[in-house]
Parts: structure tokens; C-alpha cells; sequence
């Protein structure tokens, strides 16, 4: 035995040890899963890392798809598309906004909230306001046919007055309602906006047509 | 007593903020060090190497074993290193009720993000009264997408809650966001 000897199985040792971490398996791969779809699936999770995003998301996207009984091919798309989604919305909240703040971004993006809205309202809440609802209803409303303009709106002036999440949900109702009844989807949005900020606010004095006395 | 611990404190403060003066050739001495300190190290690690190799060489038995090891080290190291699911959130479960009204459905189950889709027989069942299918299950804080199952076949949104717009293959599914309720 030389040196030589000694060499190759070192070498023999690294390729065992490289084709174990080939096959290893990721648990959260569901078995019926190709060989292609997991590599490609791999490959964009992979990707997500580097860039810092949240991961958890695509592999839900991706069992979504598997319980749906999805393709691989669709799947992958479905799961590179959300990465893309989510790596946008990153970009646009910053580096201080929380994991499900960028899902739910991310998923607003889908519906078709433009990411420069996102990133608005974002630093008009600042930190101290999780905006991880308000993104879930902005979507819900998006989907149900307000415009994304009046829609962002809306949500900005809900959040702009201090509305808690729970004024946030009863407005989601409130418009879904509205527009199962036949309301316009925009002046539903509009209207349940104005009341929900106004309730919101102190009680001040009517103003009346009477001119204020200023003394001197 | 207390000026005399300002002053004293003053005085300390003065001190430390004084720029201290090094003569030119300090830094240069140090880089001198470093480099000498580095060479030694490589050297004696190049050293251990060699005799390991002699050893090895003499003894076959000794590198098939040591050949073993680092397989078997590599394969945990793999192992260990494997992805976790990364912590979306940092709060406990909430318990959640879900509740769907399905007077016809002979059965109704909930699948989300919270259960893997419902994969591995996971999904929560849910019990009727009267038609009212409700179910309650502990569902981590955050933001979920989730949707009834209807007779094991019909996916539906929750009519109650947002829409979630991620529906790609077809099926709709429901937004739900938990809230953290000990904040």
C-alpha cells in the first residue's frame, strides 16, 4: 500500500460521501414526486436561500400542488413563480419586514397589487404595525373586482387611521357583503373605508355655520 | 463625595479619549509577527500531513478504516445539514375553529399550509351537526392558505374568509391570518 493507495481512497471516500448527499432525500418531498420535478424544486429552494427569502412557502406551494394532484412541470412552475413573487416582495418591504409579511406580499403581488404599493404602505406603517393582514385583504378585495388603485387606498387610510386588525377583517366582511348584494365593488371599498377611519377617530365637535369669535 | 466621583470620572474619561501615539514602525512590526506566527502554523499542519500519510502508508488496514470514518462523518455531516423548515413564525399554535355549512356533503375535511395539504393523511376532519361541519385544531401564528374538502373530491373556499389568490391548480383556497394571542 502507497501513497498513491492512500490517495484513491480518500478520493473514493469523498465521492461515497458527495453521491450520499445526491440521493439524500429532503423529508418534506412528498414520495410521488419525480426525479426532475424534486431537482428542479431543489434548485429554486436553493436559490430562495441565497436570497434570504422565506422557504416554508414554496415548500407548502408545493404539496399544495402535489394534494391537488398538479403535474411535475406545473408544481415547479407554481413554486418558481411564488419565489419570484416572494423575492420581489422582499425587496419591496425591506429588510425589517417579518417572513409572513413577504408571504402574504407575495400573494397580494399574485392578485395583482403592484410591489411600489407594498413597499408604500409599508413605510407608512413602519414597524411597529404587522401588515400581514392588510396585504391578505387588500388581495381578498383586489379579487373580488376592487381596482388596485382604490383598493390600496382604502387600505392605506385604514391603516393610516390606527384601524386594528379586527377593523381590518370587519372591513373585508363589509365590502364582501356589499358587493354580494350588488354594490359596485369600488364605492363598496370606498364607502366601508371612509366609515370604518371615521369611526376610528375621536368624537370632535360638529362645525357649525356660525363664524368662531376670536377674542383680542 | 458625588463631585469628587464626577471629577475623577471626568478625568478617566479625558484619558481614554486622548489619541494614542504609536511610532511609525509599529504597524509594520506587527504585520512582521503575524506573518512569521502564520508560516509557522502551515508548516507544522503540512508536517502532521506527511506523518499521517507515513502511517498510512504502512498500514492498509489503518486507511480503510480512516477511509470508513469520513464517510461515515460526511454522511451525518450531510445529514445534520439537511434544510429545516425555516420559522415563518415565532408564536405558538392558536386553536382555530373552522366551520363550513354543507348539508348534503358526507364528509368534510380542512387541508392548509398548517397540515401539509392534507398529504399523509393528515387532513383534519371535520364533525357535523346538523349540516354545520365545524372542526378546531391548533394552527401556528401567521398567515395560512387552507380550503375544505367536501367528499373527499370537492375543494372549497371558506365562504366566510378572504380569498387567497394563489390558486394555481384550480382550486380555491382561503386566506387565514393567526394572530399571536399572548402579544
Amino acid at each position: 500500500m502507497t501513497m498513491r493507495t492512500t490517495r484513491n481512497l480518500v478520493l473514493l471516500a469523498g465521492l461515497a460521501s458527495m453521491s450520499v448527499r445526491a440521493t439524500a432525500q429532503d423529508p418534506r418531498l412528498p414520495a410521488r414526486l419525480d426525479a426532475p420535478t424534486i431537482a428542479a424544486i431543489n434548485a429554486v429552494v436553493d436559490s430562495a436561500k441565497a436570497q434570504g427569502i422565506p422557504i416554508a412557502p414554496l415548500y407548502d406551494k408545493m404539496n399544495e400542488g402535489v394534494a391537488a394532484g398538479a403535474d411535475g412541470p406545473l408544481i415547479v412552475k407554481s413554486v418558481r413563480n411564488l419565489s419570484m413573487d416572494l423575492a420581489s416582495a422582499h425587496r419591496a418591504l425591506g429588510a425589517l419586514a417579518t417572513a409572513d409579511e413577504i408571504k402574504a406580499a407575495a400573494y397580494a403581488m399574485h392578485a395583482g397589487i403592484p410591489a411600489v404599493e407594498l413597499g408604500k404602505l409599508k413605510r407608512q406603517s413602519g414597524l411597529r404595525r404587522s401588515l400581514t393582514l392588510p396585504f391578505t385583504v387588500l388581495a381578498d378585495i383586489v379579487s373580488r373586482g376592487v381596482p388596485v388603485t382604490t383598493a390600496a387606498n382604502a387600505i392605506r387610510s385604514l391603516v393610516g387611521a390606527g384601524a386594528k386588525d379586527k377593523d381590518i377583517n370587519d372591513f373585508q366582511r363589509n365590502v364582501k357583503v356589499d358587493i354580494e348584494q350588488g354594490a359596485p365593488p369600488a364605492a363598496a371599498a370606498e364607502t366601508r373605508a371612509k366609515g370604518a377611519t371615521k369611526s376610528d377617530k375621536p368624537d370632535k365637535p360638529e362645525k357649525t355655520d356660525k363664524p368662531e369669535q376670536i377674542e383680542l | 463625595m458625588a463631585e469628587w466621583g464626577r471629577t475623577t470620572l471626568e478625568m478617566i474619561v479625558q484619558d481614554l479619549q486622548r489619541p494614542v501615539v504609536l511610532d511609525e514602525s509599529f504597524e509594520r512590526r506587527v504585520m512582521v509577527r503575524v506573518r512569521r506566527l502564520y508560516a509557522q502554523q502551515r508548516k507544522r499542519k503540512g508536517r502532521a500531513w506527511v506523518a499521517i500519510s507515513g502511517t498510512i502508508a504502512h498500514r492498509p488496514a489503518w486507511a480503510a478504516l480512516i477511509a470508513a470514518g469520513i464517510v461515515a462523518i460526511a454522511t451525518a455531516g450531510v445529514l445534520k445539514a439537511r434544510p429545516q423548515s425555516a420559522p415563518i413564525t415565532v408564536g405558538g399554535p392558536e386553536p382555530v375553529k373552522f366551520v363550513l355549512v354543507a348539508p348534503g356533503a358526507m364528509s368534510v375535511a380542512v387541508v392548509g399550509d398548517f397540515n401539509n395539504w392534507g398529504l399523509n393523511d393528515s387532513a383534519l376532519v371535520a364533525t357535523s351537526n346538523q349540516g354545520v361541519w365545524s372542526v378546531t385544531a391548533p394552527v401556528p401564528v401567521g398567515v395560512h392558505r387552507y380550503a375544505f374538502v367536501v367528499n373527499g373530491k370537492q375543494w372549497m373556499a371558506d365562504p366566510t374568509a378572504p380569498r387567497s389568490s394563489g390558486d394555481d391548480f384550480g382550486m380555491p383556497s382561503s386566506a387565514l391570518v393567526v394572530e399571536d394571542s399572548t402579544k
